[in-house]
């Protein structure tokens, strides 16, 4: 690599994959940069004020999302930094990738950070997703969740289901990716009313730790 | 309509970083053991937030100066470049944030007790937004390199951390950036997971020749990829 050239930084062309993974990035003309990751220091404030999706005029029922995030051993992730993205009550979001998406609730943001506290900790203040129609299959309501933190190269990327709606989340395109046994692993308690609970166990035994998905 | 990439391909493993990392721990504790499951991409996935502004607010560009008269010190740097998607594209509204350790390798931080002075004048952390060009730049400060504890003296080469939040849930990136000629470069354990040799040259900016420079600074170049592709090239 040339790194004093005049002329701006050059993004070799991708290598053509043909691989078995070629599919439609193969032949992109740049590559997505490495990932790395936050380290130790991701800075408080970048997580302050965050965590609350909602505001006085968002439609729904008001939710509180919380849980812990833990480690091998299952000692608290403290300092781990939650992202999460979901649909409004309705099931719109506000993208126009949603053919509905002028519907979407305004007063709903839809994604939110939180960074978890010496225990582990963490709460997002939200509300009930809403399901809709998908090209792959009829979405149950949802809740995709990211975490980042002191060693984790790169992102994993879950879904919380939510416990009263068995039927739907029997037909959840992507809970169905996870075998059977490990799917009520994604689905939230309801700790009290409005109050739905999930612990990430980041690394821990089969039957405990958390499935994660292909980012 | 803005135009929103909305084709993404699995991530070029040789391009990314492996696990685990020899003296970082937490790359095994905060590893899964399970390999992740396939799933297709829905509505959820493909959409993302497009306009964080108002809860991110950009225009904190400037890690330099904390005041009036109130200079940060180290050397006066600025690095500029452009956010793309896999097309070559700018991703126009993207919200960037950095943050970095000071002159001397210490983090503004709780958590940083390491036995390094702290500089009352550098917090060291920015956020800004990217123009119509995908263009975004900031002032600060060139870090210092630091030990990292308990790892049998691997050092830290300088480096600047950055996340991007792009216009779709799976466009997201957090990564840093290299300073190009630093001897610890070749030696960083974090800079050596990436596989492939073309990648990890990517995360090294590029030097500005002073002449380009117009002002009283060094400047550095450093564009930054994200995930994501147009279905149909050249309609917006």
């Amino acid at each position: 690599m040339t790194r004093l050239s005049p002329l701006p930084p050059v993004h070799p062309k991708r290598q053509a994959a043909g691989g078995p993974q070629g599919g439609s990035g193969s032949n992109a003309l740049l590559t997505p940069t490495a990932w790395h990751t936050i380290g130790p220091f991701f800075p408080v404030g970048f997580s302050e004020g965050l965590a609350d999706l909602t505001t006085a005029g968002t439609r729904g029922m008001p939710i509180r999302l919380t849980g812990r995030v833990l480690q091998e051993g299952g000692g608290p992730c403290v300092n781990a930094v939650l992202e999460i993205w979901q649909a409004d009550a309705g099931g719109r979001f506000a993208h126009p990738r949603d053919p509905g998406w002028r519907e979407a609730d305004p007063a709903f943001r839809g994604w939110g950070r939180a960074a978890t506290d010496a225990e582990g900790r963490f709460t997002f203040r939200t509300v009930m997703p809403g399901g809709y129609e998908d090209p792959a299959g009829t979405r149950a309501p949802h809740v995709n969740l990211a975490i980042i933190g002191s060693g984790i190269m790169r992102r994993l990327v879950t879904t919380v289901f939510f416990p009263g709606f068995p039927e739907a989340n029997a037909r959840d395109p992507v809970l169905g990716c996870v075998p059977e046994g490990l799917r009520g692993l994604l689905v939230a308690r309801e700790e009290e009313a409005g109050r739905f609970g999930i612990d990430v166990v980041l690394r821990g035994d089969e039957g405990v730790e958390t499935p994660f998905f292909v980012d | 309509m803005r135009d929103l990439p909305d084709l993404f391909a699995p991530y070029e493993e040789a391009a990314q970083p492996r696990v685990p990392i020899e003296g970082y721990p937490n790359t095994v504790r905060r590893n899964p053991s399970r390999a992740p499951f396939a799933r297709p991409y829905t509505r959820t996935e493909l959409t993302g937030p497009l306009d964080l502004s108002a809860a991110l607010q950009p225009g904190d560009d400037n890690l330099a100066v904390a005041g009036p008269g109130r200079a940060a010190l180290g050397q006066l740097i600025r690095v500029s470049g452009r956010v793309l998607d896999e097309d070559a594209r700018p991703v126009a509204g993207a919200i960037v944030e950095l943050w970095q350790a000071n002159a001397a390798g210490r983090y503004a931080h709780v958590i940083d007790t390491r036995d390094a002075p702290l500089d009352p004048n550098f917090l060291g952390n920015g956020r800004t937004r990217t123009d119509a060009d995908g263009t975004y730049a900031f002032f600060t400060i060139k870090p210092g390199a630091y030990p990292v504890p308990d790892s049998g003296r691997w050092w830290r080469p300088p480096h600047i951390h950055f996340s991007v939040i792009g216009p779709g849930s799976l466009s997201r990136l957090v990564t840093q950036m290299y300073f190009p000629g630093d001897p610890l470069n070749g030696i960083d354990r974090l800079w050596l997971s990436v596989p492939d040799a073309g990648a990890r040259g990517r995360l090294v900016a590029r030097a500005v020749p002073p002449v380009e420079v117009e002002g009283e600074w060094l400047g550095y170049a450093h564009d930054l990829v994200l995930r994501g592709r147009h279905a149909t090239p050249g309609v917006a």
